[in-house]
């Protein structure tokens, strides 16, 4: 183990500094609320380091990230209820015919980057988690705290929603 | 095989997350069912198109800097006097007060301004400036105009203060420009211009004096590396957490471009 923060930093958080702060921006949607967050979470890991266990830092750098997300969000939950994290209604507009001149001047990359915004936060995490972290289900399980079929479940559901918002909608399984 | 265990499974099959044997067994079942090959090659279309559209996101410098800077910030009750790097050229003594100022710093800006301003002279600049660095590393406050084009910083001060501010370009020798500001030092406005070296952030202040001084000044605190530079008619300094050695190459480029 590295002896001062400032090298603990560099060699156990560094390297995972990006996934951090990615997963950081799809929770959060804001860049300097990501970053805000991001180095709260930074700072609280090495203060804890010593309940890190050796093994891969990155599932246990995004698993304070993730906490420190959903902590700043309910603190700043009323000032922008709009944007809510735990937003889960009103998803989808799932008819492409109702899309507007720019939306469908969007270009596909915009669309999917729309939809995953409007997923709810219990599905975009394990998306972000599984797609851009590329961590293991076992992985996501530890960070998000579900079991392993509650992870395979919300993949499954966040891949259907966005199947069919991106009018590629998938017929349900059985 | 059913279907229904089958599709159930197309998920982790497509993660990599099936046992061999299990995903050989669902493998089997896509050889004969189409309706379940089908919803197989859109589950990996489908993937395939998010994993491209969806977009990694770097961790910008400046929040490695801000959390460089907080870890080599000491606990606020100890504050240390400075005395560990003896200056390289021209002897200066830094007091332990710009230490203290250091700490204020961090927590609260405006009350370290009021506390440098009633020292005197080169130490409260130098707090100032330390004070402006810091406070230029916390999101959105480092530039009022980003551009990586000399064109578009240097105007961009024109009418804004009553100097205008020598912004060579330096990516090319390995000091990308980042854009510029103006903040408040000394009792005035002052341009400020930035550059970065890899994860570092150096901020170049200069505004007119009647100063004249042949001799440069380096001190450092917490991590950071103030230089002022001998410019005539100038008080020119550069500020950064970037290890003395590079600053100084840097301070020597920057000045050999006036």
């Amino acid at each position: 183990m590295p002896n001062t923060q400032a090298e603990q930093f560099e060699q156990l958080v560094m390297p995972h500094l990006n996934d951090a702060y990615t997963l950081a921006r799809y929770l959060l949607h804001d860049e300097h609320d990501a970053q805000d967050v991001v180095q709260d979470a930074v700072l609280r890991a090495i203060r804890h380091i010593h309940g890190f266990r050796g093994g891969d830092g990155r599932a246990w750098l995004l698993t304070i990230v993730r906490n420190c997300c959903y902590t700043w969000h309910k603190s700043h939950k009323r000032d922008r209820s709009n944007v809510s994290l735990s937003d889960d209604s009103a998803l989808m507009v799932a008819d492409s015919s109702s899309a507007d001149d720019a939306t469908i001047r969007a270009s596909d990359s915009e669309l999917i980057r729309a939809a995953v915004d409007k997923l709810p936060p219990e599905l975009r995490e394990v998306l972000v988690l599984r797609e851009l972290n590329e961590l293991s289900y076992r992985e996501i399980s530890d960070v998000v705290g579900v079991p392993m079929g509650t992870v395979m479940s919300r993949l499954s559901r966040a891949r259907e929603k966005l199947a069919a918002v991106l009018g590629e909608g998938t017929r349900k399984a059985g | 095989m059913t279907c229904k265990e089958c599709l159930d499974s197309l998920n982790a099959l497509v993660d990599g997350e099936l046992a061999a044997d299990e995903a050989a067994a669902v493998r089997d079942h896509l050889a004969t069912c189409d309706e379940c090959a089908e919803q197989h090659t859109r589950l990996v279309e489908g993937t395939m198109r998010l994993k491209g559209a969806l977009m990694r996101y770097e961790a910008p410098d400046v929040l490695k800097a801000r959390i460089r800077a907080s870890l080599a910030r000491p606990e606020p009750e100890v504050v240390e006097p400075i005395r560990r790097r003896l200056p390289f050229f021209g002897a200066v003594n830094w007091p332990s007060a710009i230490a203290a100022a250091a700490a204020v710093a961090v927590l609260s800006s405006a009350a370290t301004l009021s506390f440098a301003n009633r020292k005197s002279g080169a130490d409260a600049i130098q707090s100032e400036l330390l004070a402006s660095h810091i406070r230029s590393l916390m999101p959105g406050h480092l530039t009022d105009v980003a551009s990586n084009d000399q064109h578009n910083v240097k105007p961009w001060f024109n009418g804004r203060v009553d100097m205008s501010p020598n912004v060579p370009r330096l990516d090319s020798l390995g000091f990308p420009l980042v854009g510029g500001r103006i903040d408040y030092i000394n009792g005035r406005s002052v341009p400020v211009i930035v550059y970065t070296r890899r994860q570092h952030v150096i901020n170049v202040y200069a505004w007119p004096s009647n100063t004249v001084s042949d001799k440069t000044v380096a001190a450092s605190s917490h991590g950071y590396n103030l230089i002022r530079v001998p410019v005539n008619g100038e008080e020119m300094w550069i500020v950064s957490d970037l290890n003395r050695n590079e600053l100084e190459g840097f301070v020597r480029l920057f000045a050999g471009t006036k």
